[in-house]
């Protein structure tokens, strides 16, 4: 799996796109986890329906905008952690299953969170290599804290 | 009437000794009783004690909490129920608290650990903890250990720590005292007709590990809104886990000193009645915040308010949550001031929030987190700075040649705090 | 020592008033004039006004290009180390020009620059994210104050001192959020904010909300090809002439034209008001601007039921807010009573 260490933007791409969408085993699980992360897929891909793909931070939120605006609700909130967009690389989203009536509200967060990454200095890919390790890991923790009333009912 | 004493024990230096005591102001530290303290925890591997003064050149880095030794010397439960003490419903009583100094845990958690306390220079001027004698426990984990794993060992040494040196002035006599009284909802009605009914709405940082707070040791995620008696932060009720975000998180001196309870207690009973204090999170999914915000607002109006205080800690995410606070308390025809902090990008030039609404037309800010500053070389630096480059707020230019360092001031602690606690604001 | 331009307009410098607006820009070498008494008091021994600018508010603002160069060569010849523009008030005009020349001089000659008006002047909502602009009373009752808020400020700017924020240095927020340590901690101002607000008495937030005007959206139209749709524009497309005489910026007031059997906006008939753009292309063919000859096509296509026979105008350059609310409100109501489906917004 490809270690991702932070693009400013897909035309930086020099590398097959990779897309990958897992379905887990819980099928009652009414959510996509959208990431960049490839330790979701490791950790969660099993269970929940993830869907992988190596690009940026900000393409991250970009792709969660599009099904938002087919239709898709969006359930976490985008600038999850306070890890500042640019800063970490890494960023999973949870987006309902289910396509409904646009969201006002998916589509209100979602767009002032691509704005504010705008705010930030690009550092994603300045650190040593562990610390993508620390990245990786502190989104799986963000996003899994949402499971528990993900799945309550 | 509920009543808190609390007794400020001033400790004007600490030094290390051969035994552990409070004398003429002086906090004398047994280093090997501390350190043994530390590593009952076996997934420390050493530790390291240092003393950081104000004025000295010092740099603390990357700094984990800062916490404020306190001991109960009468009325239930002791300092940091379900965390060190047993379970017990606290602030009630006398507590005396070591004024003037601080337990500072640091070491590295993760790669991009933050957080600086200058001791001296402009840095010294945007964190609250350079005015303080800061005893500094840095911590190594044993090989191999989890981040997991690794954030509640040093997280539970710094309070170890900090119970066992406020243990020291038990016996004492305060230099002085400060007194707070609360009402019970009928009560405070009766005994302060006419005054407007005010709570304080804390926000606490809840998104996962290293961003999570607890209340009587549970994690504030897993709670729905609540409320508290205002004195019983000042017994240790809400301690943080929160690592990231240097600028904006609440340390566990903050909320042993929550300024908006301390602010609000100084106007009781003369221009209004501090009526409770109101706790919700600031959780990831979003039908946990829709939940939390209902029910804050829920409870605002249940207590027949006529004002709240709302604080935020962190950036982004809680954006959401401060405003749908704001606006939900509003909406119960309830005046509501938020206090927040902004990230306006350096040029100062961006939209500051990640959320905004019309309802919120009060606002205190903490000043712009992106501004950059330039902090001199100090002599001495207390833990690495390996990390510095990697701090919310450095790139890869922050560590100069000379020693200078180039950073946002959101990698200085406390710099630009969301409960008021410090002097920095923006126009 | 500082060296100062002074600009300000006829009324000020004892010309007169209107009837005397229309007069060009004249230079004043060494003197000091009207509110530059007032300046040059404040300055002390640290600054000199070495030249007074005077021009007639019409002739500024309907000679724009010309007065510019006009202005900006005196002030490039006389360098100075700051550029004062007004205190301007509560005149619209006035205020738009002394915007628009210090933001010139600041652009073009690399000068700092500061002025000075009432809030509501329409020339603050311009240029006070681009200039110093420090808010003043609504009347020139209100110069000492404007001077001794301007003065200061003029001065940093001429030692290239750092400018504070908006609430330490006296302007106008300008959109560029500024740092400073209050004298009160933040929690302490919560609560004396929240005991204002309490007791229904005036406070000023220190993050005052971005400005919303969100209008929700009307549901899509059922049928286009029975629907009447009318032409609106900021863009300035008037008849040929100007009847109305619309101004070209800061316009008071808007304009309603028939279009009944009108198929296509020739050159010869329609042209533009705007000052704020380069006008040929829509003096060229006014449909760049206002698509009837597009329209006419749908209506006869069936795409659409027909083209509303009266079309509504102004001009957007610098129309205060406010002003464009009050024209929409009283023509949207003329399109509803006219029975109108849909409106195309256009601008340019």
């Amino acid at each position: 799996m490809g270690r991702l260490k932070g693009n400013k933007g897909s035309v930086a791409l020099n590398r097959p796109i990779f897309i990958k969408r897992q379905t887990g085993e819980n099928m009652k699980a009414d959510f996509i986890i959208l990431t960049n992360n490839p330790l979701i897929v490791e950790k969660l891909g099993q269970e929940y329906t993830v869907e992988y793909e190596d690009i940026s931070y900000e393409d991250t939120l970009k792709k969660v905008r599009d099904y938002i605006y087919k239709g898709h609700e969006l359930l976490t909130h985008p600038l999850s952690g306070s890890v500042k967009p640019n800063e970490t690389p890494y960023k999973s989203i949870m987006i309902s299953k289910k396509v409904q009536r646009l969201n006002q509200d998916s589509v209100k967060i979602i767009e002032q969170a691509i704005q504010s990454c705008g705010k930030f200095e690009f550092k994603s890919d300045k650190y040593a290599e562990d610390v993508y390790d620390d990245f990786q890991y502190i989104d799986y923790t963000l996003i899994s804290s949402a499971l528990p009333s993900a799945t309550a009912w | 009437m509920r009543r808190l004493e609390l007794g400020h024990i001033n400790i004007k230096d600490i030094q290390f000794g051969p035994e552990s005591k409070i004398e003429d102001g002086v906090l004398y530290v047994d280093e090997e009783a501390v350190k043994a303290i530390v590593l009952e925890d076996e997934k420390i591997k050493s530790c390291k004690l240092d003393i950081a003064r104000p004025g000295e050149s010092v740099r603390i880095t990357p700094v984990k909490d800062v916490i404020e030794p306190r001991v109960k010397v009468e009325g239930r439960g002791g300092v940091f129920p379900g965390v060190i003490n047993k379970v017990d419903t606290v602030g009630e009583g006398k507590t005396y608290a070591l004024k003037g100094m601080a337990v500072v845990t640091a070491g590295k958690i993760v790669g991009f650990q933050e957080g600086i306390i200058d001791m001296t220079g402009p840095g010294a001027d945007y964190t609250p903890f350079s005015k303080l004698n800061n005893l500094v426990v840095v911590c190594e984990p044993v090989d191999g250990l989890k981040q997991h794993d690794y954030e509640p060992a040093v997280r539970f040494a710094g309070f170890r720590v900090a119970v066992y040196l406020g243990e020291l002035a038990r016996e004492l006599t305060p230099d002085s005292t400060e007194v707070f009284e609360t009402y019970g909802i009928m009560e405070g009605a009766e005994k302060l007709p006419g005054l407007p009914r005010v709570a304080y709405v804390q926000m606490l940082q809840s998104q996962g590990l290293l961003h999570d707070t607890y209340v009587y040791g549970v994690d504030a995620k897993k709670t729905l809104s609540t409320m508290m008696t205002p004195t019983e932060v000042m017994d240790g009720a809400i301690v943080s886990g929160n690592c990231v975000s240097a600028c904006d998180k609440n340390p566990t001196y903050v909320h042993e000193n929550n300024p908006v309870v301390h602010d609000l207690f100084a106007e009781h009973g003369k221009t209004l009645n501090f009526v409770a204090h109101i706790l919700t999170n600031e959780n990831v999914y979003l039908a946990d915040k829709q939940r939390s915000s209902d029910w804050t607002a829920k409870l605002c109006r249940l207590l027949d308010l006529d004002g709240v205080v709302v604080s935020q800690e962190g950036f982004g995410n809680p954006d959401t949550d401060l405003i749908m606070n704001c606006k939900k308390i509003e909406a119960e025809g309830i005046k509501t001031v938020i206090i927040t902090d902004e990230y306006a990008g350096r040029d100062g030039k961006s939209q500051s929030l990640a959320d905004a609404d019309a309802a919120a037309d009060a606002v205190v800010t903490g000043g712009n987190a992106n501004q950059v500053i330039v902090l001199p070389k100090l002599d001495k630096v207390i833990g690495t700075l390996d990390y510095v480059n990697t701090i919310a707020g450095g790139n890869e230019h922050s560590l100069h040649d000379d020693g200078t360092i180039e950073v946002e001031i959101q990698a200085i602690t406390g710099a630009t705090n969301e409960t008021g606690f410090g002097y920095l604001s923006a126009r | 020592m500082i060296k100062v331009v002074h600009y300000i307009n006829q009324f000020f410098a004892n010309i007169g008033g209107e009837e005397m607006a229309h007069i060009p820009a004249e230079l004043h070498k060494g003197e000091v004039m009207g509110p530059g008494l007032a300046f040059k008091a404040s300055f002390k021994d640290e600054a000199e006004i070495t030249a007074t600018i005077v021009c007639g508010d019409s002739w500024f603002n309907e000679n724009l290009e010309e007065a510019k160069k006009t202005i900006l060569a005196w002030v490039k010849e006389e360098n100075p180390d700051v550029f004062v523009a007004g205190p301007a008030f509560n005149a619209g005009r006035y205020g738009v020009a002394c915007g628009t020349i210090a933001e010139a001089v600041q652009e073009e000659l690399g000068i700092p620059a500061v002025t000075g008006m009432y809030e509501e002047n329409p020339g603050a909502d311009m240029f006070k994210n681009k200039v110093y602009t420090v808010p003043t009373k609504n009347s020139a009752a209100g110069m000492r104050a404007a001077v001794a808020n301007m003065a200061p400020l003029a001065l940093k700017l001429a030692k290239g001192e750092a400018i504070g924020a908006s609430c330490q240095d006296n302007y106008m927020p300008n959109g560029v959020r500024v740092n400073f340590f209050e004298e009160k901690r933040g929690s302490r101002r919560a609560v004396d904010m929240l005991l204002k607000k309490l007791a229904d008495k005036p406070f000023t937030t220190e993050y005052p909300m971005p400005a919303f005007d969100r209008v929700p959206p009307m549901p899509p139209v059922k049928d286009l090809s029975k629907a009447t749709i009318a032409l609106v524009t900021s863009g300035g497309i008037v008849p040929k002439g100007n009847p109305d005489h619309i101004e070209s910026s800061n316009a008071s007031h808007y304009g309603e034209y028939d279009i009944t059997g009108v198929i296509d906006l020739t050159e010869d008939t329609y042209e533009t008001a705007h000052g704020g753009y380069d006008p040929v292309y829509a003096n060229e063919d006014a449909d760049r601007v206002l698509p009837v000859d597009v329209l006419r096509d749908m209506e006869k296509e069936g795409v659409i039921g027909k083209l509303h026979n009266k079309f509504y105008t102004t001009v957007g350059n610098g129309t205060a807010v406010a002003s464009a609310k009050a024209f929409s409100e009283e023509f949207a109501q003329k399109l509803i009573d006219d029975g109108v489906d849909a409106v195309i917004l256009t601008s340019t």
